[in-house]
């Protein structure tokens, strides 16, 4: 869940659980990671607890990333929170890619 | 102070919730076409399920939402709730408390059992398919026949998520109503630094193709309605046939979701994200009542949850502002300083008002103790096949907190005792001409500065001469002595005494009644028992509306001084010579009855000569009236109450003890005690007379 200079890119891996319970965490570990990176990409793979709070965190990411001009890519969206997106009316590849441009291997 | 460990919030608010829910279950069994009773159970299950998941009770919020879903049809109102539903139902919540307060006491297994009653009394009479359902819905208006569905607009108040609410469950449910199509509105979500990541900002316009009628809308909503903008318009019929159910292809392949329900996103997109058509013209029916808004924020202000901690550390420190201002007054008495006097009058005022204002926050309706033992009754009246009613009163009547939480079991003793020994078996009270139904009322009222609880059945009453015989073979009493059927009852309350004949695992074993006298004496309080032979029993407990500063008599015996609790003290009157003249029999005549008296001064060993006006304070407890001969009544004084050292807990005549204004203790007369020390020494004169 932490930053991993070793990778090719700078990624954030999101914690299991993004759900409320923990979403304060997460919120400030994106903070951070938007501080302290050019480019971020935010690996949603490990995610298995997602709400709506998790959604917004995103949408908010993403809508921050591309209003200061520095890209946010969202990386491998668990079945979790595919699951969340749908549920919460994001059902259609356009939907999601109109809120998340920056998306890959996305849903 | 520290900040309160948010589990442990969710677990306190979560055994209130547990109450609510029990109660209306309890309630629901008496009342199966309640509505109300319904929607209550259903909110206080909504709460813990969603607050469960909140705070990663995951068992909970699982077991709280299968227990929902099975009990839905008691909501639709398609099934009855039955007395045996009614008991499934309260095991499940007796489980969901044991998962949040002692999870390791669960097993899975007993929940799944429990799930499964649940599931087989629900779905013994299983209706016809919901087809059918919607089929025997009254036939639509021709208005409303056009009707093809609904355009919803959703928007939560922000914080809708920290309690425990799930807008996506409520898309769920929605979406089981009828085809339906869900678009998120993101221009609510604001950027990251200005972002409160446990605040909700979606917002959602969804178009329901199903011809459903309002209230089934408004059912899914029935938890949050006062905490969202819900803007309902009718769809108007359209050609296209309706869009496949989002729902429905949650489980397909992404592509086909993809596929089928893109085109009518888009289409109603586009609007929706703008401006939602609902939005701009709200039916009437739909907008938010303002009434309903002002009822929010005057929730939102109207209480606020204190740690039982800090009223009582607020007590104390009232306590030693009460001690510390009776100083100031003594001295400013003893000066002619005008202008000290004046405030030390002051602060008298402000420290009595302070005191009165700190102990009425410290005040909790008794109806919060009530609620549990209606479930005892449940039980009981089930497990010993006694119908029995329960009636309650004064629900609103408001005593210390701590006094409600000691109250707890000796209730729960005085009402298992009137259900197993007090009221009859069904045969029994049929044979006496009585209902099949036994009742008992439990009732609390105010008087003066005391709170009458009286437990009363309609059973068979007392059984004096069985008490009696018990007493003569258990050495109580000398055979043949002569005492009033009060007196006779007053065994009841005498360790190891019991007439049960058998030993139940509910009563018998003559452990409970002393017990319970000795918890309502330790606060103060005196219990009392009237019965009538055929027609039940009433036990009455006396209590003071505080543990903590009481209004007392100040008296001098020698050259000690004792506080009595005021609400004790009937009347003062002078020792005249007559009195004193029956020195050896100790009894006044008041008015003509003849009232037993202690002489302090013998109690206290007091040394020194006595003062030669004695004086009698009459005090009584219940019934029961005793004289205590004093040398002094100083006057009355706010008793801040401390408690005795170990040291003196074997000293039974004294409850505690005071700090006066010059700064020496005084004690604190225990009333019960010395009431019962008098009544002894009358029996004592009784048997010795007899003999």
């Amino acid at each position: 869940m932490a930053l991993n200079p070793m990778e090719p890119k700078w990624s954030l891996r999101l914690p299991a659980d993004c759900s409320i319970a923990a979403i304060r965490n997460v919120y400030e570990l994106i903070r951070e990671a938007f501080g302290r990176q050019e480019r971020l990409e935010i690996d949603c793979s490990s995610v298995d607890k997602a709400d709506v709070t998790s959604i917004q965190l995103l949408l908010s990411t993403a809508k921050t990333g591309e209003a200061q001009g520095r890209p946010v890519v969202l990386t491998s969206f668990s079945q979790s929170l595919r699951n969340t997106l749908r549920r919460a009316g994001f059902a259609s590849e356009a939907l999601i890619d109109q809120h998340f441009p920056q998306k890959k291997d996305g849903i | 102070m520290s900040a309160m460990d948010p589990t442990e919030v969710f677990r306190q608010e979560a055994s209130e919730l547990f109450e609510v829910l029990e109660g209306a279950l309890l309630d629901l069994g008496q009342r199966p076409d309640d509505r109300e009773l319904v929607d209550s159970a259903f909110r206080a299950l909504h709460t813990i399920k969603g607050s469960g998941a909140m705070f990663g009770f995951d068992k909970v919020a699982s077991f709280t939402h299968e227990f929902e879903t099975a009990f839905d049809r008691v909501r639709k109102g398609e099934i009855k709730p039955t007395q045996e539903l009614i008991s499934v139902a309260l095991a499940a919540k007796d489980y969901i408390r044991a998962l949040i307060e002692d999870p390791q006491s669960t097993d899975d297994i007993i929940g799944e059992a429990i799930l499964d009653d649940l599931r087989r009394f629900v779905s013994a009479d299983q209706p016809a398919a919901p087809v059918a359902a919607i089929a025997e819905a009254p036939p639509l208006s021709p208005a409303e026949s056009k009707q093809a569905g609904w355009h919803l607009y959703l928007e939560f108040e922000s914080h809708i998520l920290r309690n425990g609410s799930n807008p996506l469950d409520l898309l769920e449910d929605l979406c089981k109503l009828g085809p339906c199509f869900v678009v998120p509105i993101t221009d609510g979500i604001p950027f990251l630094d200005e972002m409160e990541p446990e605040d909700c900002y979606l917002k959602w316009d969804v178009k329901l193709h199903a011809a459903c009628d309002k209230d089934a809308i408004d059912d899914v909503f029935m938890f949050v309605q006062d905490e969202m903008k819900l803007t309902l318009s009718p769809l108007e019929q359209v050609e296209a046939p309706a869009p496949a159910p989002l729902f429905q292809l949650l489980d397909e392949e992404p592509v086909a979701a993809v596929e089928m329900a893109a085109p009518a996103i888009e289409a109603v997109a586009a609007p929706a994200a703008e401006q939602p058509a609902a939005k701009a013209e709200p039916k009437p029916e739909a907008r938010p009542e303002p009434r309903a808004e002002a009822k929010r924020e005057e929730r939102g202000i109207a209480t606020v949850r204190v740690q039982a901690e800090r009223l009582d550390e607020l007590m104390d420190r009232v306590g030693e502002l009460v001690i510390a201002q009776a100083r100031l007054t003594q001295l400013a008495a003893s000066g002619s300083d005008l202008s000290i006097k004046m405030i030390a009058e002051e602060i008298e005022r402000l420290a009595s008002s302070l005191r009165d204002t700190t102990m009425g926050a410290r005040m909790v309706p008794i109806g919060s103790l009530f609620g549990r033992f209606r479930r005892l009754v449940h039980d009981l009246s089930r497990d010993l096949s006694k119908p029995v009613e329960f009636v309650t009163s004064g629900e609103d009547t408001e005593l210390d907190k701590t006094m409600i939480e000691c109250l707890a079991d000796p209730l729960v003793h005085l009402i298992r005792n009137a259900i197993d020994h007090g009221i009859e078996d069904t045969a029994t009270r049929a044979a006496n001409g009585k209902t099949e139904q036994g009742r008992i009322e439990l009732a609390a009222v105010h008087s003066g500065a005391q709170v009458l609880v009286t437990v009363k059945d309609n059973g068979g009453g007392l059984n004096t001469a069985r008490i009696r015989a018990k007493a003569e073979e258990q050495g109580l009493i000398a055979p043949g002595a002569v005492l009033s059927d009060h007196e006779i009852h007053q065994f009841l309350f005498h360790p190891g005494f019991s007439t049960a004949q058998t030993i139940s695992a509910l009563s018998g074993r003559g452990v409970g009644m002393d017990v319970v006298k000795r918890t309502i004496e330790n606060m103060r309080g005196s219990i009392d028992l009237s019965t009538r032979s055929g027609q039940g029993t009433t036990v009455t407990l006396r209590l003071p509306l505080t543990l903590a500063i009481i209004e007392g008599l100040l008296i001098r015996v020698g050259e000690g001084r004792y506080i009595i609790p005021l609400s004790a003290v009937e009347e003062c009157v002078e020792l005249t010579a007559e009195d004193e003249r029956s020195r050896g029999r100790n009894f006044l005549n008041v008015r003509g009855n003849l009232v037993p008296f202690l002489r302090l001064r013998e109690l206290m060993a007091a040394s020194g000569v006595p003062d030669r006006h004695q004086k009698t304070i009459i005090i009584s407890t219940g019934e029961t009236r005793v004289g205590l001969v004093a040398d002094q009544i100083i006057g009355n004084h706010q008793t801040v109450i401390k408690s005795l050292s170990k040291l003196h807990s074997d000293v039974t005549i004294f409850s505690g003890a005071t700090i006066l204004g010059d700064g020496t203790a005084a004690l604190i007369l225990d009333v019960a005690q010395l009431v019962s020390l008098a009544q002894s020494k009358v029996e004592k004169q009784h048997i010795n007379e007899a003999a």
